[in-house]
């Protein structure tokens, strides 16, 4: 008898934990032993919307010196305020991208929604303040027009959905928790992609460097995105016979722990060391990464690796040096940390 | 061909219900104050989302020193994985019941990861209660890791090694039948398996294992070992098949 009650109080309670609303927000406990969401299915869509419809790349071009800033594990929900910052900062410094790390909102479709407006309206002020409308449909890049000889060309002028919002971000854990990949997806498309930035140098000579989105929201690579790497569809160096003179990877799931109170997955052993080999087969400058909401900085085998706290309002709710800064220039290579001001509504 | 199944079949469960003589094993350990050694060999298939199909082969030796103390050595292939493993470990037991035993673990292994260059030496330090139905570990390991390709030895690799932070080791297992049954299949979860110790992913699978004639035990595991446990979202990543033999005298 006793055994039999309790077993129901056992029943009982997990029936409650389940039930809790904010906990379900959260925490997806069936996800512990095995998720509904596969790596698999986001990369083979990431991969062929990536090589079909962007026509296998992303082009940015820096005149120079350049820089981007980086921040992590936004979290957002009701309050946009720290995302709506980061956008900003990056604007008012004249970045040239902004990368997330993931995490961006918590897998609810009102939060997506709010990320997709603000992401839009950031779009809209990026879109002023480097371009000029020149009809009713098409827009001309400032600095393209500044720098042709004889003004502005029609060639180059492009329709506002054309215009890449440079704001590139991975796929994190909560983003996806809750079956998010159908809202993430569709506001971002991707979540296994490289990009390219061709750098003017000031002697007219070119460099290229590279960055790198890995899909490890899951804690793991998968199997297809193993394949694909190893294939080399991340390589890029087929385009040039120079190499790249930079390589930064950008991943939601950290490699080293920064902390042995760190409950938050890394990866697996064999993943692990399959990683490192490959980002010095990559020869990669710098790796990001985020989802422990703690900072870490360490070099290993020649890689520097960033981990980055949270941006969250809720996790950090004082203001402090949630973002990153990377100053990347032809000699030198440099990041500072970059304060943020927001402070969220008390309720 | 029927009469050939029947007296087979027959053979086989006249062999198995002699009886036990003195050796009676009790779940995976086996200390019954006679036979001072036991050798554990194993074979085992699978398949990993890095490496692909791997299969190996893993064999350990035990030495009962006295009846509480006891050293093992072990050792471990995994062909196609390349990974190359070895182990020493000492334990302490303390009988808490007639049924239940703790066993202290102390153990230091070391494997390399030839595919990816890297050693990886780790020391861990655990806790098992083995009772009759339900089997608990939990410990700590500190894991290393270094970077070394024997190829390259000119290259400087002194930024090439990480200590990760102590890593807590848990285990739960519970058995359908009683601990010293002559057949038993249970269910496990635990974060490490036979060489490696994981941060936090959480491996689980079934396990089951009969008395054979001449009081060999055979032992097998099926492990499902899924990554990203903790991210909520774990995700197809290794499965295992292990099937091994175990004997004392």
């Amino acid at each position: 008898m006793k055994k039999r009650i309790s077993l129901y109080i056992l029943l009982i309670g997990l029936c409650t934990l389940v039930s809790c609303q904010k906990l379900r927000d959260k925490i997806s406990p069936q996800g512990i032993l095995m998720a509904g969401t596969a790596v698999e299915d986001r990369v083979k869509m990431s991969n062929q919307f990536y090589r079909s419809s962007l026509d296998g790349r992303i082009w940015l071009v820096a005149a120079g010196d350049y820089s981007f800033i980086v921040g992590a594990d936004s979290h957002l929900t009701t309050d946009p305020g720290r995302m709506d910052e980061m956008l900003a900062i990056g604007l008012q410094n004249d970045d040239l991208f902004y990368a997330h790390l993931g995490d961006l909102a918590d897998t609810k479709a009102e939060y997506y929604y709010t990320l997709d407006s603000l992401v839009k309206k950031a779009k809209e002020r990026y879109v002023e303040k480097y371009f000029t409308q020149v009809n009713e449909y098409e827009w001309e890049s400032n600095s393209i027009r500044d720098a042709m000889e004889d003004g502005s060309d029609s060639v180059y002028n492009l329709t506002y959905d054309e215009i890449t919002y440079p704001f590139f971000p991975v796929v994190g854990n909560h983003d996806i928790t809750h079956n998010g990949w159908a809202l993430w997806s569709n506001i971002f498309h991707s979540s296994f992609y490289e990009i390219d930035v061709i750098v003017l140098q000031e002697d007219e000579t070119l460099a290229f460097d590279h960055l790198i989105f890995l899909d490890t929201a899951s804690g793991t690579l998968g199997q297809t995105q193993i394949e694909l790497i190893n294939q080399g569809v991340l390589d890029g160096k087929y385009l040039y016979d120079q190499g790249y003179r930079y390589t930064f990877v950008f991943s939601h799931t950290n490699i080293f722990r920064p902390q042995f109170f760190e409950f938050a997955s890394t990866f697996t052993r064999e993943e692990t060391y399959f990683l490192l080999d490959q980002f010095e087969k990559w020869n990669v400058t710098g790796v990001f990464c985020g989802h422990v909401h703690t900072w870490d900085e360490r070099n290993f085998n020649g890689v520097h690796y960033l981990t980055l706290d949270t941006m969250c309002e809720k996790n950090n709710p004082e203001p402090g040096d949630y973002l990153v800064r990377v100053n990347v220039g032809k000699d030198n290579l440099g990041w500072e940390p970059v304060r943020m001001n927001y402070t969220p509504k008390k309720k | 061909m029927k009469k050939n199944l029947t007296f087979l079949l027959t053979s086989l469960m006249l062999l198995t219900a002699i009886p036990a003589s003195a050796q009676v094993y009790s779940g995976y350990r086996k200390f019954d104050g006679v036979h001072k050694n036991e050798i554990n060999g194993s074979l085992f298939y699978g398949f990993n989302v890095v490496t692909g199909t791997f299969f190996g082969e893993n064999a350990i030796y035990t030495r009962h020193l006295s009846p509480r103390w006891s050293l093992s050595a072990g050792q471990q292939v995994q062909f196609l994985k390349q990974v190359y493993s070895v182990d020493i470990t000492g334990t302490y037991r303390i009988p808490i019941t007639k049924k239940a035993n703790v066993y202290i673990d102390g153990r230091v292994m070391f494997s390399r990861y030839q595919r990816w260059k890297v050693n990886e030496p780790v020391a861990n330090l655990s806790a098992y209660l083995e009772t009759n139905y339900v089997d608990l570990r939990w410990g700590w390991s500190y894991i290393r890791y270094h970077k070394v390709d024997v190829n390259e030895l000119y290259k400087d690799f002194t930024d090439a090694s990480y200590g990760e932070p102590l890593v807590m080791t848990l285990q739960i297992g519970v058995n359908i039948r009683p601990r010293a049954n002559r057949w038993n299949l249970g269910l496990f979860f635990r974060n490490f398996d036979q060489y490696y110790y994981e941060n936090w992913n959480i491996n689980w699978g079934v396990r089951f294992h009969c008395t054979l004639p001449y009081d060999i035990k055979l032992f097998s595991e099926f492990n499902i070992r899924p990554a990203g446990s903790l991210s909520q979202l774990a995700t197809r990543y290794e499965t295992s098949l292990k099937v091994g033999l175990k004997y004392a005298w």
